[in-house]
């Protein structure tokens, strides 16, 4: 039971970094100079997506409460700054994307569209720091509670912020080729195409670093299936990348949204059966098990969760069957 | 510095701006309902044009509506990992369910019904908005199961020194759940329907073009927000006998509050028991802002032969009167949350043991980001709530058809979308 549960939970923190992920690439790709209705353009291609994208995160962070409650307080608390930046990046995002278009003046949508970039930036690193502050274990004491917020501020930590910044923007860029008229979609591959590259290097920076930082050696429970994904992230980045060039934007596409997903899964496994690890004190590590909340609780959310999932799916499906395809002139503009 | 105290404003700020907003969102999405249902079924061109000029608000007054609640619902583990540890069992079960079964859906609908018209067929467009609807009442159902749990805690017991769930049923049956929930509905569309009125009468006010459009959403709002505020006097003076049942110190000293503060101070040591005198204060001007609005009955008659525009100060009136239901719930949320101090839930978890152990200085810088970033994009936002509803019906951008290039910009951004 609370193995569905935290997978559960894994599966819509990795469907926000897939859906979210895009608008934040988008987001970036905004301060890449491009004229105004070009960016316009390019916030329309998320369009109808965006309200929906986000949810994903409110949705993980409603089970992580419901279901991992001690959890949610410690891996909150705990990684203060991070999950703080992250979250006024996603303030910004939300707001800048809703109400861009709104004033009809070019410096207001201008300051506006800044709004979005810093937004987009804040969120990938706030995430990355997070997912790293899990993989590297936490000071986790003997009563429970995890001791201050400096134990995020190391090299590894920083070097995985960039490194999903990196698949971000890859992956918003990958988005675009898929999303936007042909014409503009050939204009954008040669960018996708390097920032691809870049994402790669940067992946492959933050394992290297990963491999040399003593407190991710000690944390990981199984560091085989670790090495293991992370190949599997860099495969797909190239993978990506080859069918980028193929011109086959929807295999690309596939390929950026399993790199941006496989993050989770590689925490995850790597530290299960822990979710949390101290570094302080072993014995304090908190378990998946330890962390869930009590049996009827899991109960009662499985029973509503078990016709309720597959309607929060087959909505989410309807919006991409509805507005499927190159943007084409037939649906409004309005972000 | 006080973390506690930096963590209790953080969270009252917070949640007053958000409220500010969500109470819009519900009211005006009632009325969308009904203008885009009128519209599909009576295929008038006028109710097309109500649609999109009120969705056009109610889109943007939303934004803030999920900035805030976004952030509201991340300060529980930032802020109060106590909370979390101790009550997430019970507590954590209706916010989990509010986001899968109302947030996430909620959201998901808006998106298609924004980008769908033109392209969905109007039916199809209209259970949309019925999705939207529906959800943004589920939403605040849960929102108050969890809300009053956290007044009246029930359906729980106490091991291992952790809270359980053992009653799912009680929590729904919670007195201190549906007066409480008929009276936050109630004055969510008291604001919606009083937004309508007031907009309306600006316009009508300025003799601006639409005289019929505005004619007509004056009086949908002005009949809304006198119905809406019979219902929020109801359910609100309904709410004192259970309320007071199971909250005995709520509205000050009395025979019942004095047995229990000496069990308290038995179980929790000493300490002061008895909410701040703020919380009544509230109360009271509450209380008097919603008698003032009960006044609003007596333009109704004027709705006859149009004299409420006729005679122009009516319609000053109701432009006046705009701020008080804004002010009217926040005083009212003062009173349900900081008449329960000193208790995150009432008599179980006081609010020192739910804070989280973090440094003053990381919970000030906090607070201060939070509150310039939420403010300043709250002010932002009504602004632009402003411009819009002051530019008046002609040419929304919410519903406008792909071909057609907007009115108000000499250069058209985007030639595809």
């Amino acid at each position: 039971m609370e193995l569905a549960w935290y997978a559960l939970l894994g599966l819509f923190f990795a469907g926000y970094l897939v859906l979210g992920g895009y608008d934040y690439g988008v987001g970036l790709l905004l301060a890449r100079g491009a004229d105004a209705p070009r960016r316009r353009a390019a916030l329309n291609a998320i369009g109808p997506f965006f309200l929906g994208n986000e949810v994903w995160l409110v949705a993980a962070v409603g089970i992580l409460f419901g279901a991992f409650p001690v959890l949610e307080g410690e891996l909150l608390a705990g990684s203060y700054p991070a999950v703080a930046a992250a979250l006024a990046g996603v303030i910004l995002v939300t707001a800048g994307v809703q109400l861009r278009s709104r004033p009809g003046g070019r410096s207001a949508r201008t300051a506006w569209e800044r709004v979005i970039v810093v937004g987009s930036l804040l969120a990938a690193l706030g995430w990355g720091v997070v997912l790293a502050g899990l993989l590297q274990g936490v000071p986790l004491r003997a009563d429970g509670h995890v001791a201050g917020v400096t134990h995020l501020f190391t090299p590894f930590a920083a070097a995985t912020g960039l490194a999903v910044l990196a698949l971000v923007v890859a992956h918003g860029a990958t988005f675009l080729t898929l999303r936007l008229p042909t014409v503009e979609s050939d204009r954008l591959r040669p960018l996708a195409h390097r920032l691809l590259l870049t994402a790669t290097v940067a992946v492959g920076a933050a394992a290297v670093v990963a491999l040399f930082s003593d407190r991710v050696r000690t944390a990981a429970q199984r560091p085989a299936a670790g090495v293991l994904l992370a190949m599997l992230l860099v495969a797909a980045l190239l993978a990506a990348r080859v069918a980028l060039g193929r011109r086959r934007p929807g295999v690309a596409f596939a390929a950026t949204a399993t790199a941006l997903a496989l993050p989770v899964l590689l925490v995850g496994v790597t530290l299960w059966p822990y979710v949390l690890v101290s570094t302080v004190e072993p014995s304090a590590s908190l378990t998946v098990t330890d962390a869930a909340a009590s049996g009827p609780t899991l109960r009662l959310l499985g029973w509503l969760a078990v016709p309720l999932l597959p309607a929060l799916l087959g909505f989410q499906a309807m919006c991409l069957w509805i507005f499927r395809g190159r943007t084409d002139g037939r649906a409004p503009v309005y972000w | 510095m006080d973390t506690l105290l930096l963590a209790r404003l953080q969270f009252a700020t917070t949640a007053s701006i958000h409220f500010l907003f969500v109470a819009v969102t519900l009211g005006l999405v009632t009325l969308l309902v009904g203008m885009q249902t009128a519209w599909v079924l009576t295929g008038n061109h006028r109710w097309e044009r109500l649609t999109r000029f009120w969705g056009q608000l109610y889109v943007i007054n939303y934004v803030l509506g999920i900035a805030t609640g976004i952030v509201m619902e991340f300060q529980f583990g930032l802020n109060w990992s106590g909370l979390s540890r101790y009550a997430g069992n019970v507590f954590g079960a209706p916010l989990a369910i509010e986001t899968l079964v109302a947030f996430f859906l909620e959201s998901t609908f808006l998106g298609m019904w924004i980008f769908g018209w033109h392209r969905l067929r109007r039916g199809a467009h209209l259970a949309l908005l019925y999705g939207v609807a529906i959800t943004a009442y589920a939403s605040a159902f849960w929102i108050m199961v969890a809300n009053s749990w956290l007044q009246n805690p029930v359906g729980y017991e106490v091991r291992d020194g952790v809270a359980h769930l053992t009653d799912f049923a009680a929590l729904l049956t919670n007195p201190a759940l549906w007066m409480a929930l008929g009276h936050v509905v109630s004055a969510a569309l008291l604001t919606g329907g009083l937004l309508m009125a007031a907009v309306s009468a600006w316009h009508l006010n300025r003799r601006t073009t639409d005289h019929a459009l505005f004619r007509t959403s004056l009086r949908i709002g002005l009949v809304t927000a006198a119905l809406a505020i019979t219902l929020v006097q109801g359910f609100g003076f309904a709410q004192f006998g259970p309320v007071g049942g199971v909250q005995p110190t709520k509205f000050g000293g009395n025979p019942e509050a004095d047995a229990l503060i000496a069990d308290w101070t038995a179980r929790f040591g000493p300490g002061d028991y008895l909410p701040p005198t703020l919380s009544n204060v509230g109360l009271g001007f509450m209380i008097l802002i919603g008698f003032a609005l009960g006044l609003l009955w007596l333009l109704v008659p004027l709705l006859w032969r149009d004299w409420i525009i006729r005679l122009r100060f009516p319609l000053w009136l109701i432009m006046l009167t705009l701020p008080l239901p804004f002010v009217a719930l926040i005083l009212g949320w003062i009173a349900r949350e900081v008449g329960r101090h000193p208790w995150v839930a009432y008599g179980l978890l006081p609010v020192d043991q739910a804070v989280s152990p973090i440094s003053p200085w990381l919970m000030a810088t906090s607070l201060i980001g939070f509150t310039l970033l939420l403010g300043t994009l709250a002010v932002t936002n009504w602004t632009l709530l402003a411009r819009h509803a002051a530019r008046g019906a002609a040419d929304p951008a919410l519903g406008r058809p792909p071909a057609q290039p907007p009115a108000d910009d000499p250069r058209p951004e985007p030639a595809f979308a």
